[in-house]
């Protein structure tokens, strides 16, 4: 396996500006992006889950054809992540502050329709962005695939009975070590799963299977299909390199930002998690030419 | 306690799948679909035949599909 570790140059030429002065920029430009309350992300997660939510009892009452609900609850899994992603960061409120319990109520709930537990999913984002691309250690790394069919091949491959769950790995060595959290997190993760799976069962047998499985089984795949794809497998492909700088790329997709989720960007939160989704495209335009001068991945640009 | 009971039930996450929600999935798009169960067996009959079935092939194999 060849993984290139590349850290930022130091020794910077006479007359170019040296790598304190290009991160004091950085770090100037990052901040413009960083503070207000990302309103957009928080409507975003509560609007997505309530719009699920609709979907059952409109689709109970045949109000609503479940072949027209279908597409919609696979949007509605899709689009459930990031706001929580936000949350695992804190973007919404910081520990300590005045809405903190917003921050963490988001991070819950938003993610329902993909069962998801909040506490998983920040211990192991955390590990991600601490160890990116690295394959001991990293807990997306099993996203590697050499192009985007094989990615999606290799992570419905990964959802199969008997195969390693590297978030469940993780989980367990942290627990094993003492943490606490970590030890909450199977916890909650256990206790979402398999009421996850109390529901469907109790939904099938009352005679509702084929909406059970149209509303939340298949879109659930799908929608994990598509966020694996998106939010990890495009923006650190081709996973062979580590460090700040290069770990992740910038790119352009066929169909626009809005269909890859805002994640061509997906650098600017690498470099800084604290700037909110709706914020990234911005901050990369104006950060782009110090990211040039590090050396970043800028793909298709 | 917990942690025993999922050690002991985990493997046998397909077959319980299996029966648990695809039995009725099968059984109720059947009925949808108007295909008559086969050997006079009713839907859900059928359903957990087929479904338990999947279940105990994906546990022997390791993978659905």
């Amino acid at each position: 396996m060849n993984i290139a570790v590349t850290e930022p140059v130091t020794g910077a030429p006479a007359g170019e500006k040296s790598d304190r002065e290009l991160a004091r920029e950085e770090l100037t430009i990052a901040r413009k992006y960083i503070g207000p309350f990302p309103v957009v992300m928080a409507v975003w997660g509560l609007g997505n889950l309530v719009c699920w939510l609709a979907l059952w009892p409109l689709v109970m009452t045949g109000t609503l054809s479940l072949w027209i609900a279908f597409p919609l609850a696979t949007l509605n899994v899709a689009l459930c992540y990031l706001p929580s992603h936000e949350a695992q960061h804190s973007n919404y409120a910081k520990s300590g502050e005045p809405l903190r319990w917003l921050n963490e109520f988001i991070g819950y709930v938003s993610t329902i329709p993909l069962v998801l537990p909040f506490k998983t999913a920040r211990i192991t984002h955390m590990d991600h962005h601490t160890y990116t691309n690295d394959p001991e250690r990293d807990p997306d790394y099993g996203v590697k695939a050499a192009n985007w069919w094989q990615a999606i091949l290799t992570g419905i491959g990964r959802r199969q009975p008997g195969q390693p769950n590297a978030y469940g790995k993780l989980l367990r060595a942290k627990a094993e070590a003492g943490d606490e959290t970590a030890k909450r997190a199977m916890m909650e993760g256990l206790a979402q799963t398999l009421s996850f799976w109390a529901i469907l069962t109790a939904l099938a047998w009352s005679g509702y299977a084929i909406e059970a499985a149209l509303l939340w089984w298949l879109p659930r795949h799908i929608g994990m299909s598509y966020i694996s794809l998106f939010l990890s497998w495009f923006p650190h492909h081709p996973m062979n390199e580590q460090g700040r700088y290069r770990n992740t790329r910038h790119f352009h997709y066929w169909f626009g930002n809005v269909v890859s989720f805002g994640m061509e960007h997906h650098i600017v939160h690498h470099l800084h998690p604290g700037i909110p989704l709706n914020r990234n495209a911005a901050a990369y335009r104006e950060l782009r030419p110090l990211l040039e001068k590090r050396g970043c991945r800028l793909d298709g640009v | 306690m917990i942690g025993k009971i999922v050690q002991t039930l985990g493997p046998w996450g397909p077959v319980l799948f299996g029966i648990g929600f695809l039995a009725p999935l099968i059984a109720q798009s059947m009925e949808a679909l108007e295909i008559a169960a086969p050997f006079g067996l009713s839907f859900i009959q059928t359903g957990l035949l087929i479904g338990a079935g999947l279940g105990l092939a994906a546990k022997l194999r390791g993978r659905w599909i």
